[in-house]
This record gives structure tokens, C-alpha cells and sequence, in this order.
């Protein structure tokens, strides 16, 4: 019994992580239909930044997130204007639209990536916070799991929240369901489309914050962490936030379980079978009825 | 396909056919892995160029054929080890054709995308559970020479069999799905065979090639193999040269395999951001290839005639 609670817990955190790698790339897709596959690039970026801030100033790394927030976020507006500004503009269809800011994401990701290479080099990098073991209900973790897991669950409910309760949010997600209508009520795209893709690229940046307080950092760190965004995408619906946040709690402990059961080496079989599994039976997610 | 670019095609390989008597061992490899991506990009453009759907799975197919090679070389005749090749990596295309390609866009971008890491997995997972090994010696392999005419026969097959698919009825209902795939279908196109057999096609030839290029690497293992890069530079020199045209991609393969053979060795990380800048720019900039700049061009010309 012991046993089984530590597996689904210790499932349960990395699946926060994962949920709120999804939740950013997932928003994108659902409002401008960009599959950004270098989401997990801006993921390692922000590791990297908050990483080397804590190394300069010997501060608590969870004091860098807001600040590392708001500059992903221009970096997010960047990345738009220079590059996907233009495509919407020249690509009115959406299925060719599609299709070509899917290979200008494979080119962001080679560029972020070996930048980072040439900068960093491809060493292992990590700090020491909050190492030390914490019981809870008689299950031991360190503690900076529970703190990047609270850290990941309250980013991700934010933006739930705000998606739900706020003007913009609302903006987004009639954006969402009806572009025309949207635009016919008055909604700016200009505005939001940019506004949105930095807000993805800030939920990156903060899950590599989150993730550089627990495991060790590389260049290459990121393209797992697409891969596995796209698979919680799969399960919980593209376009569905809420349904990332599920996808991904689930994921985690689906993860945790097959490895308990088969064998660690079968984990990437795995998760690329359910991947194609569900895209094939469900392409619109497990949790739409 | 006008009739001074089939000659000039011809030319080009008879030109291709000569180089292993003109030039050193360095340039014959240069002049390899030129064909190698001709071959790659010609049949990728048959069919994703026409239909629109882009696929990213042409290392899976190039793997699975690179792995024939590896288990058969030894104890099978040359030409039945290619052909084994390319008929197992057809045979998957069609098996995995017929699960997914009723997924368009993105799904199927990043289905074929999936399905090459997949498959590199479970090849990785089957030869540590039976073969005791990741990688693999390739031992009694053909000459060079040998190596450098197959893949010459490949790619020149490709593009002949891209001529003939353009002309035929198949390839214009292709073309059709890619136009209007709703519309092709109700004019009586079998849009799902059409489809699995243009997929299976193209991944035939990506078979071949990998099976052929395996015995020049002597050593193979699934991350080099598989490596997800083979299927994105075969996107990238395609859609630099112009999905639709034939002559682009040709061009496009030679600029791209200098640029490779003289960046990747000094400069990898520089070529590897180079490779993204390129099909950022590409992507960006020239929605028709480096064909739409002439035919551009050229359609700007006759218009100034009349």
C-alpha cells in the first residue's frame, strides 16, 4: 500500500511539471494553431536563466520566476513578431498555415538549442535547494519536489482562472472557439495573438525553473519535455487547457506506474505508443464526450 | 516537364555517372550524399509535396531500410538486400498509412514525426533483448563503387518515377487530394488508396536509400539511423527547393550536402543553427521553393511580353 502511494505521488509531481509545459504550448495551439515543437527549448532556456541568476546571487531561485516571467514573455513577443507575424499574414489558410509554423518551429528549435550548445556547452549543470527530505503522511520526499509541484499546480490553476474569470481570458477563449466571431465582436488579434505566444512561452520558461530546482540541466533537456507536452496534449484535447492539466497529472502517474511494472528501459515505448494510440482512436482527446 | 529539363536531367546523371573515374574519394562521398538527398527529397516531394501532407517519418523508413542492410548483407545478394529494403519500408508506410492518414495538418506531421521515434525505440528495445547489442558491425560489404552506382540507380529511379507519377492519373488525383481533398473524392478519386500507395511509394525509396547507405557507414546503431535530423533535412531541402518542382529539389540537395560536408565536421552547433535559420527563412520567404523564384521570373517575363 506504502509502495503503491509513493509511486502515484511521486507520478503526481512530475505530471504537475508536464502539465504546465502543456498548458502553455497547448494555449498556443488552441488560439493561433502553432504547434511550437521548440516549446521545450524556452523550457531549458528559462532553467539556464534562473540557473545562472542563482549561481550569481546566491538568492532563492523562486524569487527569479517573476522576473524570468516577464522576459520570456517579451521574448515570446519577439519570437511572434519576427516570425509567425508574417506567416499569418501570408498564409491565410489554416491547414497550410499549419503545416509550415510546424517546420518554423523544428528551425527555432535547432537554433535555440545549439545557441545554447555553443554558449553553455553540453555539460550537466545543477544547484543545491531545499535537498533535504520532508515525511509527508508517512511518505518521504525532498523538498524541492513539493515546491516545484506547488509551483507547477499554481501557475497552471492561475491560468486556468484567468482564462475563466478575466476579460482577456474570455477574449481567448472566444478566440478559441469562433476566430470570425471573435473578430466580429471586436477582439484585436493583433493584440492577443502576440500576448498569447508570449504567455506560452512564459509557462515554459517557469516549468525549466521549476525543473532546475530539482534535476540537473543541459542544452538538450527540452526535447523530451515537447515530446511528452504533445502526448498530454493528445490525451487531454488540443485546444483544451483544463484538459492539459488532467492529460498531464495523468500522464505522470501512467508514466510512474509502466515503470514500476514493465521496465525503465520500455518508458519512451511506452509513452510513443499511448501517444499514437490516442491520436489515432481520440484524436480530440480522452476527455471530450 | 518540359523537354531541355529532362535533358538536362539526363545530362546531369551521365555527368553523376562519371565522377567515381574524375574525382578523389573525398568529392565521390560529397557526390553521395548529394544523391542520397536527391533520392530522399525527389520521393518525399512526390508524394508530400503533391498531397500537402507532410510527413516527417522519412527516418523511420530510411532506419528500417538501413536495418534490412545490417541483418541481411552478409548472407544475401546486393541488389535483393536494396529491395528488401524497400519493400520493408513500403510495406510499413502502407501498414502505418492506413491507421493515420485519415488525420490531415498537424495530427499527421506530428504522427509521422512519433512514428519514427517509435519505431527507433522498439528497434533499440528488440536488438538489446535479442540480439544482446545496440549497435551493429556491417562485415563483406560492396565496394564503394558498388555503393556509389546504387544510389545512383536510386536516385535516378526516383526522379524518373516522380516524371512518371506526374504524368499519370495517379499523380493528378495526388495533386487533387492536395488541392480539395472533399472535392477530389466526390469526383470518384479512391482518395484512401491513392493516398496509402503514394505514401508507401515514397517510402520505398527512402527504404533503398538507407539500406545502401548503411554498408558505407560500416557501424550503425538506431540513434544514428533513425535520427529524426534525416526526415527534417529531407523536409528542409525540399521545401527550399520548391515542393512542387523537380529540378529544386535537385538543386537544393547539392547546395545542402556542401554546406553539410564543410560546416558539420568544424562547426557542427554552427550547422546545425544554420539548418534552422535556413528553413525558418525558407519557410518564411519562399512558400514555392528556390523553383518559385524562376518561375516567378519567368512568369514575370512573359508577362511583360504580352
Amino acid at each position: 500500500m506504502r509502495l503503491w502511494v509513493e509511486i502515484i505521488a511521486s507520478g503526481l509531481i512530475t505530471g504537475g511539471i508536464y502539465a504546465l509545459v502543456a498548458m502553455g504550448l497547448n494555449l498556443q495551439y488552441g488560439l493561433m494553431r502553432i504547434l511550437n515543437v521548440s516549446h521545450g527549448e524556452f523550457l531549458m532556456l528559462g532553467a539556464y536563466l534562473v540557473y545562472w541568476a542563482h549561481l550569481v546571487t546566491h538568492l532563492s531561485p523562486f524569487l527569479f520566476l517573476p522576473p524570468l516571467l516577464v522576459a520570456m514573455f517579451f521574448v515570446g513577443l519577439g519570437i511572434h513578431r519576427v516570425c509567425f507575424r508574417r506567416l499569418a499574414e501570408t498564409t491565410p489558410e489554416v491547414e497550410a498555415f499549419e503545416a509550415r509554423s510546424l517546420l518554423v518551429g523544428f528551425g527555432l528549435m535547432f537554433v535555440v538549442q545549439n545557441v545554447a550548445l555553443l554558449v553553455w556547452g553540453a555539460d550537466l549543470r545543477g544547484y543545491e535547494y531545499l535537498s533535504r527530505t520532508v515525511s509527508v503522511a508517512g511518505v518521504g520526499f525532498t523538498a524541492n519536489r513539493l515546491v516545484a509541484f506547488a509551483g507547477a499546480i499554481l501557475l497552471g490553476l492561475a491560468l486556468i482562472v484567468v482564462l475563466r474569470a478575466t476579460l482577456l481570458g474570455r477574449a481567448v477563449r472566444a478566440m478559441m472557439q469562433s476566430p470570425t466571431g471573435a473578430l466580429l465582436v471586436g477582439i484585436d488579434v493583433r493584440r492577443l495573438h502576440p500576448a498569447v505566444f508570449g504567455v506560452g512561452l512564459a509557462l515554459a520558461g517557469a516549468a525549466g525553473a521549476l525543473l532546475s530546482m530539482v534535476f540537473e540541466i543541459s542544452p538538450s533537456m527540452g526535447e523530451p519535455y515537447t515530446v511528452t507536452a504533445l502526448i498530454v496534449i493528445a490525451l487531454g484535447g488540443f485546444g483544451s487547457v483544463t484538459g492539459s492539466l488532467l492529460g498531464g497529472l495523468l500522464l505522470g502517474i501512467v508514466e510512474a506506474l509502466g515503470m514500476h511494472l514493465t521496465s525503465p528501459s520500455l518508458k519512451m515505448v511506452l509513452s510513443y505508443g499511448v501517444f499514437m494510440l490516442v491520436l489515432i482512436t481520440r484524436p480530440n482527446g480522452l476527455f471530450v464526450r | 516537364m518540359p523537354r531541355s529539363a529532362l535533358a538536362a536531367l539526363a545530362g546531369a546523371a551521365v555527368v553523376a555517372a562519371a565522377l567515381p573515374w574524375l574525382l578523389d574519394d573525398f568529392l565521390v562521398s560529397l557526390a553521395l550524399s548529394c544523391l542520397m538527398y536527391v533520392a530522399l527529397a525527389t520521393s518525399w516531394a512526390m508524394f508530400s509535396g503533391a498531397t500537402r501532407y507532410v510527413s516527417l517519418g522519412t527516418s523511420a523508413f530510411f532506419g528500417l531500410g538501413a536495418y534490412v542492410s545490417a541483418w541481411t548483407v552478409a548472407a544475401t545478394p546486393w541488389p535483393i538486400v536494396i529491395l528488401g529494403g524497400a519493400l520493408l519500408a513500403a510495406a510499413f508506410a502502407g501498414l502505418a498509412g492506413l491507421a493515420i492518414l485519415h488525420l490531415r495538418g498537424t495530427y499527421f506531421a506530428v504522427l509521422t514525426f512519433g512514428l519514427s521515434e517509435l519505431t527507433r525505440h522498439v528497434v533499440t528495445y528488440g536488438e538489446k533483448q535479442y540480439a544482446g547489442t545496440v549497435g551493429r558491425v556491417l562485415r563483406a560489404v560492396p565496394s564503394n563503387r558498388t555503393v556509389y552506382f546504387t544510389v545512383l540507380a536510386i536516385a535516378v529511379s526516383a526522379v524518373l518515377v516522380a516524371v512518371a507519377v506526374r504524368r499519370s492519373r495517379f499523380g493528378l488525383a495526388l495533386i487533387g487530394i492536395g488541392a480539395d481533398e472533399q472535392r477530389a473524392q466526390t469526383l470518384g478519386v479512391p482518395t484512401r488508396w491513392v493516398k496509402v500507395a503514394g505514401f508507401a511509394l515514397s517510402a520505398a525509396f527512402a527504404g533503398a536509400a538507407g539500406a545502401a547507405m548503411a554498408v558505407r557507414w560500416t557501424y550503425i546503431d538506431p540513434t544514428a539511423v533513425f535520427n529524426p535530423l534525416i526526415g527534417l533535412q529531407t523536409v528542409l531541402i525540399a521545401i527550399v527547393g520548391g515542393p512542387l518542382s523537380l529540378t529544386g529539389p535537385l538543386l537544393a540537395a547539392l547546395v545542402f550536402s556542401l554546406l553539410a560536408e564543410f560546416l558539420r565536421l568544424q562547426f557542427p552547433y554552427a550547422y546545425l543553427i544554420a539548418l534552422g535559420l535556413l528553413l525558418i527563412v525558407a519557410v518564411l520567404y519562399l512558400p514555392y521553393g528556390l523553383a518559385g523564384l524562376w518561375r516567378h521570373r519567368t512568369a514575370g517575363r512573359a508577362a511583360a511580353a504580352r
